[in-house]
Order: structure tokens, then C-alpha cells, then sequence
């Protein structure tokens, strides 16, 4: 049998009101107010074993505490799933079972459930971590939110095919994937649809919604450039030849850096591109044309930039999602910084 | 323009004395084939094989996809490619349904190239798993791509056309099971009921961005790097005017098949006189300069304009780079007030967070996505193997890689894969067929 923990507050808990809110976590074996509707709504097949109660002050005022202390509570436990909530239009408890939900979930590995109103600030901040389902304004839809959320539950205990998040209820996680439609209908119906809805003023439902952009702002110019140190990073993949960091030709996650120092020109033979998203004929020739090394060794010496970092960065562009170019900028940061690095030139081809 | 296709269904093709067509039986002598293949001296060695639906054959790496065709008149299937230039699009031209010729090679592969199940989990990734198909698996003696990334397959790929000429040739004087007829008044000539209508353009962004001649598709043999935005005819499209390159990871790519049946004129068609007044299509690229990206959509919207659309679709070969000519274009149509749809993979990234396009606007507010090309498929050992299955590992096909720390290499030992969805062959059938689409979860 399967086993289940559900975490609740304290006015739920029975503890108390507002009164109550500093009440530090307890664990409880057995059922403990919606603990029990849990158990109702999952059967026979998954047991409720332990109703953790916390004061939603506690969680947001000692939330590294109260997190630790539960955590604690669930180290010798066994359990398969973690409910939180359902937490209606309550801030601070969807605040809440978001901190627990998404510590659990990191910890345990195991599918962690919440509810919340769409007006619960709970979900801006934890959609992206937890699985929180649409639920009632307030504690009258307990019995239907704990409905949603317990169905979904043991659609995933039972190892089923997961729908996608407008489908199953919840607020969706930023997560796409692809999926067939079922009944299947062809892309050139569905554009026809669209067009002729669009075309006639009715609404209809672009099935790749915009993501609001996230838009760099424009670094402060570097003061005195003769001083500067200034550091190469490129998508256009110039490697040594035996490409040592085996970058890959497209979709790339790993990144390499070359020690330039003592070089003033990238010879042809030596580097190369290991890009496949272009014609690399010309960069082969002369990997100059994507990593300018002639031309900044040229600027060093004019006295126009300080000095030349002694390496310079590379991956590849092509088909690279933004998640991993992210990640793998984040990780060339420190080398740059300790090097006192004050403004990269970042080549993109 | 008046387009007559006669359609001679495919239920089962078989090698024989006689390359023929009778009741559905495609008959085909393989060593007169094969001496049509071998007409290049850059083919090295040939051979052909029959696959179908169901077949537990694994093909890789397939490099290209061909309808086999007549023109009935005369002339070439593909004008300016396979024989001399003359108008598509006119006049009638016999098709094989149901069936393809799939060109596959024997060793090396490439970025642009793809893989076809034909059974199993799969199958489903790919539309040629449902079509009987003649393969021509091949080699040619193009030492200077031969451990390249990018490759031509120049050899290979008229190999194909050939092919599928000399094939198609089979039902030149036969009568056609069906006759379907595709026709648009000039646009100035039509009717009030039909200029009532809200007229639509259909704008193709066909693959163009490779600098040098070679890789990218052709339209009347004509490299689409080197073309400004131009107006076409439907029919020229279905009728052979225009073929795929070889480049970009396959499954974002039109094959030449694709383009011969593009679902989306035929479903434009259906709709013309009913609810649209099709205008007809503009054929477009997509160049890797932003000038050339900027020219291309000012040409786009101003042609449309000017024809006097109120709607238009836009559909991309391709993903990633080319993102910012499709997003530019829909701007630019929407600027000119003309309410568009895009038609399009995305690239979501392992753990499907990344932004789905390169360039995205909110101007481009209506677009149908047919898949994630990102996606990770791991796929058991298949009993037959046609081509080399390390070629998607060796040969950098877009989705697919030798050294990888967690996944291992694509290739394993007892012959399964892990492979992006990236090199499924044509997988994301973005002229129209995909019944994928991308939801978040």
C-alpha cells in the first residue's frame, strides 16, 4: 500500500486562529482535520499515515527553521506522496505549503500536491516548482479541491499518463512538451480554424502563447577602455581542433575555454569550428573571423584596451536552448570575475 | 492555371520483370532502376529495398523523400532540376499515393539528415512510416563531404529524383482511379462571391542559409539563398517547381515529398470559394543576414498587401535561426494589417523551460506549433537496419551525439537509441499533417 503525508496550518489543524499562527510544526500520526477527507477521497489504495501541522507565521517569519524541522519529522518516514492544503485565497498558508512543498519535493523526490486560489500569491511564487491545482476561494470547496487533487495523485502512484496542466487543473509549470491530439487533427486544421476565427474577430487560442521577454539591460559603458581587461565569449564554436571539451555541434551544454595568452592570431589548423549551424568554410580558413584575436592583440598594443583576458570562451549556438545558454553563462561568470574581467565581447554568428 | 492530378494508389509494390502499375501493384525491375541510379558517376554502389508500414526496419541516415511522378505532356517532374526549364503547375501530372521514394545512405550521414521506423514506438515520429517505400541506399564518391557535417548529398539526392521519374513513368498512359483538379482564377479575373470573400495569402519560408550553393531548397533549380520574396502559384508548388536541400536538423525540414503534397495549399484549396478567396502563395527564404531578414519581410507584407490579403499564414523550414525571419514576417504582415497565423516547431530544451522560439513578439499572437523538436526519444533495437546505424551517433545528425556523460551515446550496443527528436526524419511535418502539438504541463 502506498502511503501519504498531508501538511496543514494551524486552523486547520485545530490548533487555532490567528491567535495561533506562531505555532511551530508538529507531526501527527494519523488524520488531523482535511487529513481526514484526504483519507476519504483516496481509499483503500493510499494511506494517510501523518498529518503535519505548522502556524503560517511560524512558516513565514522562521521559514528556514520550520522547513528543517519538518523535514526532520519526514527523514524516517516512508512515504510516496505529500499533500499540502488546500490553501483557497489564504496568502500566507500558500506561501506556506509552497516553501514545504517545494523542500519536500527537493529532498524526497516525491510528487508534492497544493491548491490554492488563482489569487493566492502562493502561485507566482512556487507554479514553477510544485504541481498546484486551481481550488475554491475558499474552505466551502475543501471537499472539491481535495477531489482535484487526490485524483491526480494516484493517477501518478498509479504510474498513468499525465494530461497537460490546462487539462488535469493545475497552474502550469513552464514546462512545455509535445504531445499528439487526440482525436488527432492536423496542424493545417488547426491553422484554418485559427485564421478564420482570427479573420472573423472571434476569439481563438494560439497554442504558443508569447512569453513575456526577458530583456538584458544594456551594461554602463566601461569607463577608461586603456585600462580595461577585456575578455572574448562566443556561440560560434572555435575550438583547438581535437575539440578537447567535445563540445557538440548543435545543441550544445557544454562550454570550453582556450588559453590564449602568448597567441596573436588564431592559426588556421590549430582552431577550428565545430558549429553546425553554418557554413564554417570561411571561419576554418582563418577562426579569426568569429574569435578576433588578431584585431584585439592589435588594440593591446595601440593601448586601446588594457590588456586581453588570457582565455577566451566558446560554445555553440545552434539549436542551444536559452536554459542551457543561461546555465552555461552563470558558469563561465566566476572564471571572468576572478580574473577581474571588466567587459566581454560575446560573438554570436 | 489549371493543375490535373491523377492519382494511382499504392496498395503493395513488389520487384518484378516489368516496371509496371496494375491494380495497385506497383511492379518494379530493379536492375533497370538501378541502372537509372548508376547514370551518375558519382554513385559508387546501389541497391533498392521494399519497406512498409509495419516492417521492423530501422532507416538511417535518410537523406531525402520523393513522390513518384509523371508529367503526362512531357518534361521533367522537377523543371530546371532533373531536365529543362517549363512552367509547373499547368497541365496534368500522375502520381503513385501512398508510396515514396526514400533516398538512404549507406554509410555517412550528416547534420540534416533523419531516421524512419517503420514499426514500433517509433513510427509515430515520422509520416513515412505509414507509406510504402521504395529505398534506394546508396554511396557516392564525394570524398570532400564525406566527414563533413554539412553535406550536399548532391549525388544521392538526384539519384532520388531520378528514381522517382523513371517509376512514375510507369503510369504515364494509364487512366488515373482519381482525378483531381486544382484551379484558381487570376486574381483580378474571379467572381463577386469569391472576392467577397477574405482573401488569404500563404507565405513559405522555404530553407535558404547556406552561403553557398548547394545545400538549400531550389525553386525552378534556382538556390533560394539568392531570391528576393516572389509570388507563386499554388499549383507550381504541388507540382514540383520547387525541391528540399539539405539543410537543418531533419525534422524540421521539408522533404521533397512534402512539398509535392503540402497539406496546407490542399486545405487552402478546400476552403477557396467557400470561406477564403486564396490569392495564392509567396514564396520566400530565410537568410542568415539580418538584412536579408528585413528585406525578406518588407517584400512579404508589402506583396501581400498589395494582392489585397486579409489574412495570411506563415510556415518556416526550420527552427532556431529562421525563428527571426518567421517572427519578423508575421510582425511585418501584422503591421500591414493583415491578421496572420505562424506555423511552426519550437525548440523547448530537455527540461522544456527554454523560450520556445529564438525571436517571439506578441504581435505574433495566433500560432500553431507541431512540435518540440527538442524532444528525447529512446527507442529499442529494430531487427533490420538499412543504411548504418552509428552514422547518427558518428555523424553529427542534429539529434544525435557520440559522447554524452548521462545519456551515453546515441547509439548503444544492442542496437537501441537515444536521439532528439531533432533528426526524426521530416518528424515535424510542418507543411501541415503534424497532429502534434506542444502543451505545458
Amino acid at each position: 500500500m502506498k502511503k501519504a503525508i498531508v501538511y496543514i496550518n494551524q486552523f486547520f489543524g485545530q490548533i487555532g486562529g490567528e491567535d495561533k499562527a506562531d505555532f511551530e510544526p508538529v507531526i501527527r500520526e494519523g488524520l488531523v482535520g482535511p487529513a481526514i477527507e484526504y483519507q476519504n477521497q483516496l481509499g483503500d489504495e493510499v494511506k494517510v499515515t501523518h498529518t503535519i501541522i505548522c502556524g503560517d507565521n511560524f512558516m513565514g517569519s522562521h521559514t528556514e527553521e520550520a522547513i528543517n524541522t519538518i523535514l526532520g519529522f519526514l527523514e524516517d518516514k516512508e512515504f510516496d506522496i505529500f499533500f499540502a492544503g488546500p490553501a483557497f485565497r489564504a496568502g500566507r498558508y500558500g506561501t506556506a505549503c509552497g516553501h514545504i512543498g517545494k523542500a519536500v519535493k527537493e529532498k524526497f523526490n516525491v510528487p508534492v500536491i497544493t491548491s490554492m486560489n488563482d489569487e493566492n500569491p502562493g502561485v507566482e511564487m512556487f507554479r514553477r516548482d510544485l504541481y498546484i491545482f486551481k481550488g475554491g476561494a475558499s474552505a466551502a470547496s475543501m471537499k472539491k479541491d481535495i477531489k482535484k487533487m487526490v485524483d491526480f495523485g494516484k493517477k501518478i502512484l498509479k504510474g498513468e499518463e499525465l494530461l497537460s496542466a490546462e487539462e488535469e487543473g493545475y497552474f502550469g509549470r513552464g514546462i512545455r512538451k509535445q504531445v499528439w491530439l487526440d482525436p488527432p487533427v492536423t496542424a493545417a486544421d488547426r491553422v484554418m480554424d485559427m485564421l478564420l476565427k482570427k479573420l472573423k474577430g472571434e476569439p481563438f487560442k494560439t497554442e504558443l502563447p508569447i512569453p513575456p521577454q526577458d530583456k538584458v539591460l544594456i551594461a554602463p559603458p566601461i569607463k577608461d577602455l586603456s585600462k580595461a581587461t577585456i575578455a572574448i565569449v562566443t556561440s560560434g564554436g572555435i575550438v583547438p581542433v581535437d575539440n578537447p571539451d567535445r563540445i557538440q555541434s548543435a545543441s550544445a551544454t557544454r562550454w570550453g575555454r582556450y588559453d590564449i595568452s602568448g597567441l596573436d592570431r588564431l592559426e588556421k589548423g590549430v582552431f577550428k569550428t565545430i558549429h553546425a549551424g553554418f557554413d564554417p568554410a570561411v571561419a576554418n580558413e582563418d577562426p579569426n573571423v568569429i574569435v578576433p584575436l588578431d584585431a584585439m592583440r592589435a588594440f593591446e598594443r595601440e593601448g586601446k584596451i588594457g590588456k586581453l583576458h588570457e582565455y577566451f570562451y566558446s560554445t555553440v549556438g545552434t539549436g542551444t536552448t536559452q536554459g542551457e545558454a543561461a546555465r552555461m553563462a552563470k558558469e563561465m561568470i566566476p572564471y571572468l570575475k576572478e580574473a577581474n574581467v571588466d567587459g566581454v565581447i560575446l560573438i554570436s554568428t | 492555371m489549371k493543375l490535373e492530378l491523377g492519382n494511382f494508389y499504392v496498395k503493395d509494390i513488389v520487384f518484378g520483370d516489368r516496371t509496371s502499375y496494375s491494380n495497385g501493384i506497383l511492379t518494379i525491375n530493379k536492375e533497370e532502376a538501378l541502372k537509372v541510379v548508376m547514370e551518375d558517376e558519382h554513385i559508387t554502389e546501389a541497391d533498392l529495398y521494399i519497406v512498409k508500414p509495419g516492417d521492423r526496419v530501422r532507416l538511417v541516415p535518410v537523406k531525402e523523400a520523393i513522390e513518384p511522378r509523371v508529367r503526362v505532356g512531357g518534361g521533367p517532374v522537377f523543371p530546371g532540376v532533373t531536365g529543362k526549364l517549363m512552367q509547373a503547375g499547368n497541365g496534368r501530372t500522375h502520381a503513385l499515393k501512398d508510396c515514396s521514394v526514400l533516398v538512404v545512405g549507406k554509410h555517412w550521414g550528416g547534420f540534416q539528415d533523419g531516421l524512419i521506423d517503420m514499426s514500433g514506438e517509433g513510427a509515430k515520429y515520422t509520416y513515412f512510416s505509414q507509406l510504402k517505400n521504395i529505398v534506394l541506399v546508396a554511396d557516392t564518391d564525394e570524398d570532400f563531404e564525406k566527414h563533413e557535417q554539412q553535406k550536399k548529398n548532391r549525388a544521392l539526392r538526384w539519384a532520388g529524383m531520378r528514381l522517382a521519374e523513371y517509376i512514375g513513368s510507369c503510369v504515364k498512359n494509364l487512366e488515373p482511379e482519381e482525378l483531381e483538379t486544382f484551379e484558381l482564377e487570376p486574381i483580378t479575373k474571379r467572381s463577386d462571391d469569391v472576392k467577397d470573400l477574405p482573401s488569404v495569402v500563404l507565405v513559405l519560408q522555404f530553407q535558404s542559409q547556406m552561403e553557398e550553393l548547394g545545400y538549400n531548397d531550389l525553386i525552378y533549380g534556382w538556390d533560394t539563398n539568392r531570391m528576393l520574396p516572389t509570388f507563386m502559384h499554388p499549383n507550381e508548388i504541388l507540382d514540383g517547381a520547387v525541391i528540399s536541400g539539405s539543410f537543418m536538423p531533419c525534422s524540421s525540414k521539408w522533404s521533397t515529398y512534402d512539398i509535392q503534397n503540402f497539406p496546407m495549399i490542399r486545405r487552402l484549396y478546400k476552403e477557396h470559394g467557400k470561406t477564403i478567396n486564396f490569392l495564392g502563395v509567396i514564396a520566400t527564404n530565410l537568410n542568415v543576414a539580418m538584412d536579408q531578414k528585413e528585406r525578406a519581410a518588407m517584400f512579404v507584407a508589402q506583396m501581400a498587401k498589395s494582392l489585397g490579403a486579409d489574412g495570411a499564414i506563415v510556415a518556416e523550414e526550420g527552427y532556431g535561426n529562421p525563428d527571426a525571419d518567421f517572427i519578423a514576417c508575421i510582425v511585418a504582415l501584422e503591421d500591414a494589417g493583415i491578421k496572420t497565423v505562424g506555423l511552426t516547431p519550437e525548440c523547448t530544451g530537455r527540461d522544456g523551460r527554454s523560450q520556445p522560439l529564438v525571436t517571439v513578439d506578441p504581435k505574433a499572437d495566433a500560432i500553431v506549433s507541431t512540435g518540440d523538436v527538442s524532444h528525447l526519444i529512446e527507442l529499442p533495437p529494430m531487427e533490420t537496419v538499412i543504411g548504418e546505424l552509428e552514422s547518427l551517433a558518428r555523424d553529427g545528425l542534429a539529434g544525435g551525439w557520440a559522447v554524452d556523460e548521462i545519456l551515453g551515446p546515441s547509439v548503444r550496443e544492442d542496437g537501441s537509441i537515444i536521439m532528439e527528436n531533432n533528426s526524426m526524419f521530416c518528424g515535424d511535418q510542418v507543411v501541415g499533417w503534424s497532429t502534434k502539438t506542444v502543451k505545458e504541463f
